[in-house]
């Protein structure tokens, strides 16, 4: 397997908290999220059916519970895709509805106020 | 073998009257009856079967109505085809709801359910019941529940497909409170397709009967989707709920699709934990008739078997039905036959292994 290399995908303060920036890589698409001053970098390509997942809300969502209610939560943590609103979790890339259905995600590092990613 | 939907019947249903209250006795003796004397109050599909509803060789030699004749229904189809257990649904009863009145319904159903456990269960071991209940009066049917619930040889809750709203609907908690709580599975039996039900398709009335009874996977889709989606199987985990007479080939379907349509919206749902198909596979169970027949019989099964129906599956004949299937023409692969012929029903309906069963009849 070839080794990972770095690369430098944008600023950080090109990514404010709660925001999110699309970066080209390698011919490969991939959204760089803000979630409360962390970051994290999922493909920008749905499990799904392939829509640019990266591109959709970002906001918060229900939360599972045993009662008819609907307590909500997560906000900033979930962006849904653009294409058909599959909810993703931004810091895992797991979908929320479905525990076996995963976005691609990608090692993120800060460096010298860059935001730096290894692929 | 166990055979899922057998209907019995009366002579007149008039056999009710020594069991209904003396206020809803009146209404059957002198109220208005919809086909006369001896008939069912109920109101009936406005898709009349243009060749009657039975099989013609199912009447008795005496001439009463198929299905009344225990000997006769014994040697047609019990002993004919070995059958170990026929579960009965009875036949005009799930009928009680389409009318508007929900006492008296109810009523109906209570005089029905009586008459089962006094005439029928008692006739013969290889018989089991199913309590009726007006499903829309759904605390007097929690009653009902409790009553005759505990009855040995009761194994389910029958209510009609049709319905005024589907199954899942919280309006009906207290009829799965009382299922869950007596153990008995809730099943939903193909009809109460008139009075104040809802039309059996959402796009309108169809018009012929035949076009009807084709459409008749449509109100189990709708209840399949209605209990999953709205919890009823996190709510009540031992819930189990039947449909009978709705076919199977549209089940991998609409699995497909709940499942797709659940993870882009659970949102809407959190009280689900798990996929849509995964309820189902835990929680509800399916009548094989009328059975589909592709003309590469492997496509239904490779449909099936791809959303894991192999437990979810029952054999029922629908005797002595127009649309009846004979126990030959199911023809699961080898590996599921044991499972969807007789393993599944006894599981669910709690029957015993064959061998328990034939030294206790012994």
């Amino acid at each position: 397997m070839p080794a990972e290399r770095r690369h430098v995908a944008c600023a950080i303060r090109e990514v404010p908290p709660g925001e999110r920036r699309i970066v080209e890589i390698e011919g490969r698409s991939i959204g760089v999220f803000n979630v409360d001053g962390r970051f994290y970098a999922l493909h920008n390509g749905c499990p799904h059916k392939g829509g640019p997942l990266c591109e959709g809300r970002v906001g918060g969502t229900t939360l599972t519970t045993r009662d008819r209610a609907f307590p909500y939560g997560r906000e900033g943590q979930v962006v849904r895709c653009a294409w058909h609103g599959w909810e993703f979790d931004i810091t895992t890339g797991r979908a929320l509805a479905d525990s076996a259905v995963r976005a691609r995600t990608y090692p993120v590092a800060v460096e010298d106020g860059q935001i730096v990613l290894l692929l | 073998m166990i055979d899922c939907d057998v209907h019995n019947t009366w002579r007149s249903a008039d056999v009710l009257l020594r069991y209904l209250p003396p206020a809803f006795r009146e209404y059957l003796e002198r109220g208005e009856l919809p086909g006369g004397r001896g008939s069912f109050p109920h109101a009936h599909r406005p898709w009349l079967h243009p060749e009657d509803f039975f099989r013609v060789d199912a009447t008795p030699p005496s001439g009463a109505p198929a299905g009344s004749d225990h000997a006769f229904m014994a040697a047609q189809l019990l002993d004919r085809y070995a059958i170990d257990v026929a579960i009965l649904t009875g036949e005009e009863a799930i009928e009680v709801s389409t009318l508007a009145n929900p006492h008296y319904a109810q009523a109906l159903a209570r005089a029905y359910n009586d008459w089962l456990v006094d005439e029928w269960l008692p006739r013969d071991s290889r018989l089991r019941g199913s309590l009726v209940v007006a499903p829309q009066d759904p605390h007097g049917a929690a009653e009902e529940i409790r009553r005759h619930g505990g009855h040995p040889g009761v194994v389910q809750v029958l209510v009609s497909t049709g319905a005024q709203r589907p199954y899942g609907d919280p309006f009906y908690d207290p009829i799965w409170d009382a299922c869950v709580e007596v153990g008995l599975p809730l099943a939903a039996h193909l009809g109460g397709q008139g009075g104040v039900n809802a039309n059996p398709t959402g796009c309108g009335p169809p018009t012929f009967f035949w076009e009807t009874h084709a459409l008749l996977c449509e109100t189990g889709m709708g209840h399949v989707a209605s209990t999953i989606a709205q919890g009823v199987f996190e709510r009540w985990p031992a819930a189990r709920f039947v449909l009978i007479e709705c076919g199977i080939a549209w089940l991998p379907a609409i699995l497909w699709r709940l499942d797709e349509d659940y993870r882009a919206l659970r949102k809407e749902t959190p009280w689900l934990t798990r996929l849509p198909s995964e309820y189902a596979r835990d929680h509800i169970r399916l009548t094989t008739q009328p059975i589909e027949r592709p003309r590469n019989p492997q496509a239904l099964w490779m449909a099936l078997d791809d959303i894991g129906a192999r437990e979810m599956l029952m054999f029922a004949s629908d005797y002595p039905h127009w649309d009846f299937d004979e126990p030959r023409i199911v023809r699961p692969p080898a590996e599921w036959r044991e499972a969807v012929m007789d393993g599944n029903a006894r599981t669910l309906y709690r029957l015993g292994a064959r061998e328990e069963m034939t030294a206790r009849a012994g």
